[in-house]
């Protein structure tokens, strides 16, 4: 005989049981669930080096360091400069828990923060529009937040971006270090010792601010390539000033001179990127025929689009778009030679190792696929590669100008080697391994442009060819990252081995005249 | 609930098909997808571990494919799941029926790295879950039959192949990607006797948060995925004399509103068999 109160007891011991059970297991699944980050962390940066002959160095579009003049300074004993020391410490008096942490965030590298900023911009706006009643609207800057927004930013307008605003804050930085040295005001909590300095030393002249370049030559490129990032893109440029104008580093007329200098500096890289050859890289429809018209009569499969409804080919024309170190005919000089022809065993053969590659994928290869996709949504190869030097350049206590210096170098090649890659993929017109072969079927979204070369093993190549002269004890990493961001395209089914070989070969190349570039910068 | 000792077991195979999916709140097609198949077999067994607790498992094998486009399927063993559940409480109504409240506690893991991400062609999305779950089931006198749970689905963080990703207006540095809980219910009601069952169903997800898929992108594993799937369910006995205890299961649902999912048709069925291993008198 069971009483009640046994029962009881026995379905309390089983709740018991049940509940310490489930909070256990439920504890433990939500302890690994951790925040994830959305920033670098990034240490404060102190700089190995002031690098205060950086107004010297080699400048890229400007004609040197006195283009955009920065007027003298107010002398330190000036009543509008000593009011603006009194407000500094006036602020400093009070602050708040989230001005602390935006002093914290900004105080690991404004040049990093803004390559973080570039890349969610880049990655925000990497989708290709979407059928409407089987064609595609195209993006209209005129008109950036209709549908489709302006821009598609895929791997050849992501290239061009990132270059732009690396090297106009690359040029913009060496003349304001040039004003720097040559006017030597000091920082305020120099010039008054009641101010605290709450970011690290730079050993850095405090005018015009550095911070200040940054935020001026970002806010301006950025809202032109990427206008419906406005919001973002305002309101990190009102953080970094507030940050950097509550740390002690800069007054306010150290900002309002940096920021008008990075301004204008802005201003000169857009006057040439207007006329740069970007407008007209999408071509026409007739321009997308002769492509195809110049394959066959070249007695070739030409390229065409897997996608349903097809989609007018990637940007065809921006292998005529101007590159930064690579004249017009650099780049048809640097053609990689033809692919097999697509009647050919040698092709057959190539289509049969995507197939095997695919088929026979290994889980180490797979994840390669996925770690390389860098497909739509995405931060793209460019911005990839603007990642894996990041922890570069901020171990390296890189200054400011020598930072930007480093992704100025980096994206100069990624831009130069979309060029040239494009300008191949053109002029070859290849069709992909799943259009030879039908049976071919992909583990990535296939891109919509023609194979030969492969980008991500040009941009690679290219990337991996710069970083290894800036950072020469890397150990070999960045060219096996390349060979591997390489290699992932076959994995996935997406390229032939004679796309890879050539594209690194051809990266290679391009990066070179970066890497000549920088040799004689007056940097090193 | 099967009594003390038995097993209920079996494969059940379910075929699921949608040519319309939600990207976000848009219903749409995608000519680079066409349908998108995925076939399920689950093999399942209950166990009578006493007559009141039951413990339940699930392993399915899933293969997917599009019946347009590039990309190319998976398959492969998805995660297996168990589940314990309690008879807590029975009440005898004394002209009407039995009600019963099973709390019920379950989790899953995936059983191998299978890459989840590549949506929607991975046969899952890589999470660890686990989720207490309430039932509560009236069985009338005369056959009628109602059953109602629900469930709150805690999941662990997914580790991805990459170093980054952007979903929900946002790019996220790293590879680890939390995953939005869940919130999920069903009811059933018809008739149950004889051995057989015949009821409509109707289960509905909600996730609590995560990202819609952008337009013309592809879904993102941590996407705010919600469903209402409306349909039905017949349990119907096979008179086997050798075979006593063989059913045959079959269910089907629409998945008729959601949000970056597919709008799916759903078919499963399939055969269980439940087998008394030794039979203990009544205390």
């Amino acid at each position: 005989m069971k009483s009640p109160s046994n029962d009881f007891q026995r379905s309390m011991r089983f709740a018991l049981i049940f509940g310490v059970t489930f909070m256990g297991i439920a504890l433990m699944i939500s302890g690994c669930a951790k925040s994830i980050p959305s920033s670098e962390p990034l240490l404060p940066l102190t700089p190995a080096s002031t690098d205060s002959n950086a107004g010297t160095w080699k400048m890229i579009v400007l004609t040197g360091p006195t283009q955009i003049t920065v007027a003298a300074p107010a002398v330190a004993s000036d009543p509008g400069y000593q009011a603006e020391l009194t407000s500094i410490l006036n602020e400093q008096g009070h602050l708040t828990d989230s001005e602390r942490s935006l002093i914290t965030y900004w105080s690991g590298s404004g040049v990093l923060r803004w390559n973080e900023i570039l890349r969610n911009l880049v990655a925000a706006n990497d989708l290709p529009p979407e059928p409407v009643n089987g064609t595609y609207p195209a993006p209209d800057p005129n008109n950036p937040f209709d549908i489709p927004t302006y821009p598609f930013s895929n791997p050849p307008y992501a290239a061009r971006a990132y270059s732009y605003v690396s090297i106009a804050q690359y040029d913009a930085l060496k003349a304001a270090w040039y004003y720097k040295f040559l006017y030597n005001r000091a920082q305020p909590f120099q010039n008054n010792t009641k101010i605290q300095l709450l970011m690290s030393a730079t050993g850095l002249p405090s005018y015009p601010s550095e911070d200040a370049v940054e935020a001026g030559v970002n806010s301006t490129l950025l809202a032109k390539l990427f206008p419906t990032g406005i919001n973002l893109i305002s309101n990190t440029a009102s953080e970094q000033q507030e940050a950097v104008l509550l740390s002690g580093k800069a007054s306010s007329s150290d900002w309002t001179a940096g920021f008008a200098l990075g301004q204008a500096v802005a201003t000169a890289f857009l006057a040439r990127a207007n006329n740069d050859g970007m407008k007209s890289a999408a071509g026409n429809p007739a321009e997308w025929a002769q492509l195809a018209a110049n394959a066959t009569a070249q007695g070739q499969i030409p390229w065409i689009s897997q996608e349903t409804p097809p989609r007018p080919p990637m940007l065809p024309l921006f292998g005529q778009v101007q590159a930064w170190m690579l004249s017009p005919s650099n780049v048809s000089n640097l053609l990689a030679p033809p692919p097999p022809s697509t009647s050919s065993p040698q092709m057959q053969q190539e289509a049969a190792a995507v197939k095997s590659a695919v088929e026979n994928i290994t889980r180490d290869q797979l994840a390669t696929v996925y770690k390389w996709n860098d497909g739509a949504n995405s931060v793209t190869p460019p911005g990839h590669w603007n990642a894996i030097a990041v922890p570069y350049i901020s171990n390296a206590k890189f200054s400011e100008v020598r930072a930007a210096r480093t992704l100025a170098l980096v994206n100069m090649a990624l831009h130069d080697s979309a060029i040239e890659c494009w300008y191949t993929k053109y002029n070859y017109f290849n069709p992909r391994p799943s259009q030879l072969d039908p049976s071919i079927k992909v583990l990535i979204p296939l891109p919509n442009f023609p194979s030969y070369v492969s980008g991500h093993s040009e941009f690679s190549a290219a990337a991996s060819d710069v970083l290894d002269y800036v950072f020469p004890s890397n150990g070999g990493y960045f060219d096996a990252q390349a060979q591997e961001a390489a290699m992932s395209r076959l994995y996935g089914g997406i390229h032939y081995p004679s796309d890879i070989k050539y594209g690194l070969t051809q990266g290679k190349q391009v990066g070179d005249f970066t890497v000549n570039f920088a040799k004689a910068d007056g940097a090193n | 609930m099967v009594t003390k000792s038995a097993v209920l077991s079996g494969t059940l195979y379910t075929h699921d098909a949608w040519d319309h999916y939600w990207e976000g709140t848009n219903n749409r097609t995608n000519g680079n997808l066409g349908t998108v198949t995925t076939q399920t077999l689950d093999f399942n067994a209950v166990y009578g571990f006493k007559n009141r607790i039951n413990v339940l498992g699930t392993v399915p094998f899933i293969w997917t494919q599009a019946s347009q486009g590039v990309l190319h399927g998976q398959k492969g063993f998805q995660d297996i799941s168990l589940a314990v559940k309690y008879e807590l409480i029975r009440w005898q109504l004394r002209q009407w029926g039995t009600v019963r409240v099973f709390p019920v506690v379950s989790g899953s893991i995936p059983l191998n790295n299978y890459e989840p991400d590549f949506q929607p062609m991975s046969v899952g999305l890589h999470a660890k879950t686990i989720a207490p779950r309430t039932t509560v089931n009236f069985q009338g006198l005369h056959g009628l039959y109602g059953n109602g749970s629900a469930a709150y689905v805690f999941r662990s963080n997914v580790t991805l192949d990459r170093n980054y990703y952007y979903t929900n207006g946002q790019l996220y540095l790293s590879n680890q990607v939390a995953m939005p809980n869940q919130f999920v219910y069903s009811v059933a009601a018809g008739y149950m006797g004889r051995g057989m069952m015949f009821v409509g169903t109707f289960a509905e997800q909600q996730t609590r948060g995560g990202g819609d898929i952008r337009p013309q992108d592809l879904p993102f594993i941590s996407n705010r995925m919600n469903s209402s799937k409306a349909g039905g369910a017949a349990v119907i006995p096979i008179p086997l004399h050798l075979l006593h205890g063989l059913q045959y299961w079959f269910m089907y649902s629409n998945t008729f509103d959601g949000r970056n999912v597919g709008q799916s048709n759903t078919f499963t069925s399939g055969l269980m068999y439940q087998i008394q291993f030794h039979r203990r008198s009544a205390q």
